[in-house]
């Protein structure tokens, strides 16, 4: 157990090495910063001393080793655009994002889940199909169109809810929180349902092809003629068992939930990281984008090496392989 | 022409027992075939080229459905800011939001089942610098992925295919690689081997086939993933240029119009996207569920 | 009958529809019964698609759907339990009926402890709860022979062997003391020496706890040693029943005696299986043409044809950060000689390195350390590929499983010449009339050439890996346990068919099995192997008469005998 999770944390420090590096190559190698910098009456003088300034002048191993000691100082540079130090832009805007996010995925969990159990189990039942059929639409239907219908519908016509920024926010741990104000909770309600609704759908589409994977193993019939009762069948076997995959969608999920906020951010002007992405991309503000793109791959790392502790603490097959 | 009938036929048989007794299913591949048709020809049955300056007219713009153009002829669907008639963008919209997503599954494809099969051949480093990249590539959402690199590319009908095969590659060479791997170890293998057959043949002619069904399988999932991501990324105004609109960018076009009223420009490439992915869905769907062995097995007895 | 009847299945039909659209209808059982009274043990064989294990799942209500009951009755001690709900089976199911499955490596949970799942057995079918539950599990597990109960019980399905997960099956069939225990091919999975001992231990249970049991088996071996009564069934009929020894031993139906007359012998080596041989429609001629007419030049004499001297085999898992280099020898120094014309048998249990010789023999394996001799010519001294192939395109192969050794994609007749057109042997329209000679001479009909692999049977398909292997008029064929997926019928016709074969073309054979009784059958000497070490090598009649290794000896008392 212990030999398997240093295994795992080995091989994610040796992913976000590599990770950092591709983000590095991708994002200094492509394209002269200085060119883009540089203004229309900039001598070649300028642009030397703005690329010593910027370290470009060095070999590139040199750039490498500063680039990643300022990111372990926690130094990620200067926004172009807002002028601000970029760690400061996107500790601000990071709970908006985080809030959004944990309330989709509490609800897709919650919907999603125990929907797709039941349509795994009673497969053939007009419920489960129903219910499938809907989900296929809901996955088909992309993100962004979903958000445009749920603006016409709920902000426009009905007028219930509205399709833009956080509304009041009340302080907590010194962040501002949406979810601890009605008018944030409002606010919040269109864009967590978008994000959420593909969630559902993924979620049950998953779980339900996990549930019939599961009900098809022989130990299932065999626990039947052990004489166990079909609740306790299904509370201990299958769902002990369901767990597995469980997680593992779980954890690729967070990721799906992070990619997706960009689109629903800047479809809602939700004032979080993923918005601040497209505008940094859009305005060429390249600090910020090479910030994000370093904080997304640490994140994921870490969200694939906590799946991984988990998987052995489900899977004894798992835990006890040397 | 009669290798191409028996050909045809071939793939009746096939499609048969898989669509045979799901009517939805059956209505899925008709709307696919459909939306394809529609797509290849669009230049030739479109009403108008929306792209053609000389044949929009400013006096056109932001009429409704139904509306008589300024040449006398209707606008079925409704005209767009400048004019240009939505049931023509939206079949030219079409056509390439197809051939974006076509090319990257079908580039993308070809990559994967290359390098897992390079994989599961070659082993030892070869194999662990691939499964390595594609686990890399794995643990990241597809979309934020093409997201990145058209933020470094720039926008282009090109660039985003590039981009939406980095999303499509690496599932497939994994599957590929377990799937040629399992097929490795089966016995007409090594028969072949003990014929001292080269091992090019054996490749091409006993690996390959073998183990392509389950990437082919996942084909029809690719191409809806393709063609929501591109829409997304193209929503989001990194994906195709404005000079050749897909779905996508035809739809953000016209959500500008949406709060004022003008719904048409927006709602009708959107029903069109959303049928489209949908039709694929559920062709891919019963795809998925006619290979899969617990249901199947089921099937038979 | 003088006991009361515990059990009676009368008349009992289950179908599964089938066909397009499931209109028609298969029958899995067609009007079977069967009595059975209290502490009997009854044994139903039959080979498969028979429909034995229907009858177990009918029972107890597991039949998948969509099989249904559509007639009989099967009544437990005068208790109709046809068309009871799932929670009256429940109550049925451990309490009164234990149930005991093939496989129990995948019968037993991988996620939950054996603990965990002895316990809840022990607490759905008996009023024990907690400790005493506890108490009574390390009670069952001791009673099923199971050492280190306490510990046991915290470990996981596949930290323990498959025999010791049976006995944990069945330690979980007899908690609630049931009155009868249906057991689905119990060793089937199992190794022949653990297959012995756990069926010793399932005899021993059904004494002490006055259980009846029904035996559900392919082996006929199994049911001479264990059961009473008898019943013969085939594709879902009942064919005969009676006393075990007197249906075993003078069968009256023909399906039986020729199923007994397929089951081979450990007692005496016999020519051929006395089968009722069906007239060969098809003209062979042909096919004996082409195999004859290969190189006259080496002559016929006894010489020997493969040598293997000091063979050994050590797989290497490489080390890594966080392990060290594995080392693992399947084979070790191995030597032995095989004579042109005669068969070499290896047998031993699995993992004994049987299968990995032959194929180190055939290049499929790297050869760690000693030589393969072949024809006078060391292989390892080859080095021109071109130059080995060509020397080694006489020695071929018959594989272990019939539904992995044909190419899925190339039809039967494909799959038989293809190796000869790509070394160019032979031109693209005479290999299709050479596919279908080969394919007649070992039984099959010429026109099915065209067929592809998953419209002929397990049988059949062996027979097209053997036309293939032929197709390079071998000297020298490795069987790699040939017949081990056949039923038993099938299984005697293919060795047959060998036996011709080898007679009528002076074949080499080197022949694999764990099946004591088909090395018997088969082979003119053998060698016993265990854990990659050969521990005995004789002529047929010493090693099956005078057993001089400890382990030959084990292997044979553990065999169960069937002697008619």
């Amino acid at each position: 157990m212990i030999t398997y999770i240093c295994k795992r944390l080995w091989q994610s420090c040796i992913l976000a090495v590599i990770m950092s590096l591709i983000v590095f190559l991708g994002m200094y190698v492509v394209g002269d910063p200085v060119e883009m910098l540089a203004g229309e009456d900039w001598t070649e003088q300028d642009k030397i001393d703005l690329a010593i300034e910027l370290g470009i002048d060095k070999p590139l191993p040199e750039q490498y080793f500063n680039f990643a000691s300022d990111i372990v100082k926690g130094d990620f540079g200067t926004s172009f655009v807002y002028n601000r130090p970029v760690l400061d832009l996107i500790t601000e805007r990071l709970p908006a994002t985080l809030e959004i996010a944990l309330l989709a995925m509490v609800i897709g969990l919650g919907i999603g889940i125990p929907l797709g159990i039941f349509s795994g189990i009673k497969s053939n039942s007009r419920a489960s199909k129903v219910i499938s059929f809907f989900t296929t639409v809901g996955y088909s239907t992309p993100n962004f169109w979903q958000a445009i219908i749920l603006i016409m519908v709920f902000a426009v016509f009905l007028q219930w809810l509205p399709a833009s920024g956080r509304g009041l926010t009340n302080t907590m741990f010194g962040i501002e929180w949406s979810l601890l104000s009605l008018d944030g909770l409002r606010h919040m309600a269109l864009p967590a349902v978008n994000l959420a609704i593909y969630k559902i759908c993924m979620q049950q589409r998953l779980a339900k092809s996990g549930t019939q994977e599961i009900l098809y193993q022989e130990y299932m019939v065999y626990a039947r003629a052990k004489g166990i009762s079909r609740s306790r069948i299904i509370r201990r076997h299958l769902l002990r068992n369901i767990l597995i995959p469980i997680v593992t969608i779980t954890g690729l999920e967070v990721g799906g939930l992070i990619a997706f906020s960009t689109v629903t951010e800047t479809i809602f002007s939700w004032p979080g990281i993923g918005k601040l992405l497209l505008d940094s991309i859009h305005m060429v503000d390249r600090p910020v984008v090479v910030a994000y793109l370093i904080l997304i791959t640490l994140m994921f790392v870490f969200i694939n090496f906590i799946v991984d502790v988990m998987y052995a603490f489900l899977d004894p097959r798992i835990r006890h392989q040397k | 022409m009669s290798k191409f009938i028996e050909k045809l036929s071939i793939l009746g048989e096939t499609l048969k027992p898989i669509f045979s007794g799901h009517p939805i299913a059956i209505a899925g591949l008709i709307g696919f075939i459909l939306f394809v048709f529609i797509a290849v020809f669009a230049p030739w049955i479109a009403p108008q080229n929306p792209y053609d300056l000389m044949v929009l007219d400013i006096m056109d713009g932001l009429l409704p459905p139904l509306s008589k153009l300024g040449n006398g002829t209707t606008a079925w669907l409704g005209t767009d800011a400048v004019g240009r008639d939505i049931l023509s963008t939206v079949m030219y919209g079409l056509r390439l939001s197809l051939f974006v997503a076509f090319m990257a599954v079908a580039i993308g494809t070809s990559i994967g089942v290359v390098l897992g099969l390079l994989a599961a051949l070659k082993g030892g480093w070869v194999e662990s610098v691939i499964m390595r990249a594609v686990d890399l590539k794995v643990s990241f959402p597809g979309i934020l992925l093409a997201l990145m690199m058209l933020a470094i590319l720039g926008t282009g009908v090109d660039k985003i295919i590039y981009a939406l095969i980095i999303g499509v590659w690496a599932s497939k060479a994994r599957l590929t690689r377990s799937s040629a791997l399992s097929e490795m170890k089966k016995e007409y293998i090594d028969a072949a081997e003990i014929s001292g057959l080269p091992r090019w043949r054996i490749m091409l002619h006993f690996l390959l086939p073998n183990s392509i069904a389950p990437v082919l399988v996942m084909v029809p999932m690719s191409l809806s993933g393709c063609i929501g991501a591109e829409a997304t990324l193209s929503f989001l105004g990194v994906g195709v240029p404005i000079t050749e609109p897909s779905l996508g960018l035809l739809i953000a076009n016209g959500n500008d119009y949406l709060l004022s009223g003008k719904w048409w420009i927006s709602i009708f490439p959107g029903t069109v996207l959303v049928l489209l992915v949908l039709c694929i869905n559920v062709v891919a769907d019963r795809v998925r569920e006619h290979n899969n062995p617990y249901l199947k097995s089921q099937d038979q007895q | 009958m003088s006991k009361t009847p515990l059990l009676k299945i009368k008349d009992l039909t289950v179908t599964y529809p089938c066909g397009p659209e499931g209109k028609d209808e298969f029958k899995a059982l067609d009007r079977v019964s069967i009595n059975l009274s209290t502490s009997q043990i009854i044994g139903i064989v039959g080979e498969s698609g028979a429909g034995k294990s229907t009858i177990g799942k009918a029972v107890l209500g597991l039949l998948d759907p969509p099989a249904k009951v559509v007639s009989g009755d099967i009544t437990l001690l005068d208790k109709p339990l046809i068309g009871l709900s799932e929670e009256q089976y429940t109550s049925i199911r451990g309490e009164e009926v234990g149930y005991i499955y093939q496989n129990p490596m995948t019968a037993l949970n991988p996620v939950l402890t054996i603990g965990e799942q002895v316990i809840e057995a022990i607490e759905a079918n008996t009023s024990m709860r907690g400790k005493s539950a506890y108490k009574h599990a390390i009670g069952l597990l001791e009673q099923s022979d199971v050492s280190f109960a306490e510990d046991r019980l915290k470990k996981y399905p596949h930290q323990l062997s498959g025999g010791l997960c049976q006995r944990i099956v069945f330690a979980i069939a007899i908690a609630a003391k049931p009155k009868l225990i249906i057991a689905d091919e119990p060793t089937t999975a199992l190794d022949v020496t653990v297959q012995q001992s756990v069926l010793q231990t399932l005899i021993k249970l059904s004494k002490q706890e006055q259980v009846a049991i029904i035996l559900i088996t392919h082996d006929i071996g199994v049911v001479a040693e264990t059961c009473d009564y008898v019943y013969v069934l085939k594709n879902g009929k009942h064919v005969e029943q009676g006393v075990t020894s007197s249906v075993l031993q003078r069968p009256t139906q023909d399906y039986t005696k020729a199923l007994m007359a397929s089951v081979p012998l450990i007692e005496k080596r016999l020519h051929r299986f006395a089968l009722n041989q069906q007239d060969n429609a098809e003209d062979t001629s042909a096919g004996l043409q082409y195999l004859r007419a290969k190189e006259k030049s080496e002559t016929l004499t006894k010489d020997p044809i493969l040598e293997v001297c000091n063979l050994s085999k050590v797989f290497i898992t490489p080390s890594s950060m966080f392990k060290p280099k594995d080392l693992f020898t399947a084979v070790n120094n191995v030597s032995f000689t095989v004579n042109r014309g005669e068969t070499v048998g290896i047998v031993g249990e699995s993992g004994s390195g049987k299968s990995t010789i032959g194929r180190m023999i055939l290049g499929l394996e790297d050869i760690t350390e000693g030589s393969v001799i072949y024809r006078g010519k060391d292989l390892k001294s080859i080095i021109d590929n071109k130059e080995r192939q060509k020397h080694c395109l006489s020695m071929q192969c018959i594989f272990q499983d019939p539904y992995s050794s044909l190419n899925p994609r190339m039809s039967a007749g494909e799959n038989i010449t293809y190796g000869l057109k790509a070394h160019k042997l032979i031109d693209g329209n005479k290999a299709k009339s050479l596919a279908q000679d080969l394919m007649s001479l070992v039984g099959l009909k010429k026109q099915d050439a065209d067929k592809l692999p998953h419209a002929f049977s397990g049988g059949e398909r062996q027979r097209i890996g053997i036309a293939r292997a032929l197709s390079y008029r071998p000297d020298f064929i490795f069987c790699d346990e040939p017949t081990s997926a056949l039923d038993v019928s099938v299984q005697a016709s293919l060795l047959n068919l060998l036996k011709d074969l080898q007679e009528q073309f002076s074949l080499t054979l080197l022949f694999v099995s764990h099946d004591l009784a088909v090395i018997r059958q088969m082979c003119d000497q053998v060698i016993v192997m265990k854990d990659g070490e050969s521990m005995e090598m004789n002529t047929n009649e010493n090693i099956f008469k005078q057993p001089k290794s400890p382990y030959t000896q084990s292997l044979l008392s553990a065999m169960p005998v069937f002697n008619p």
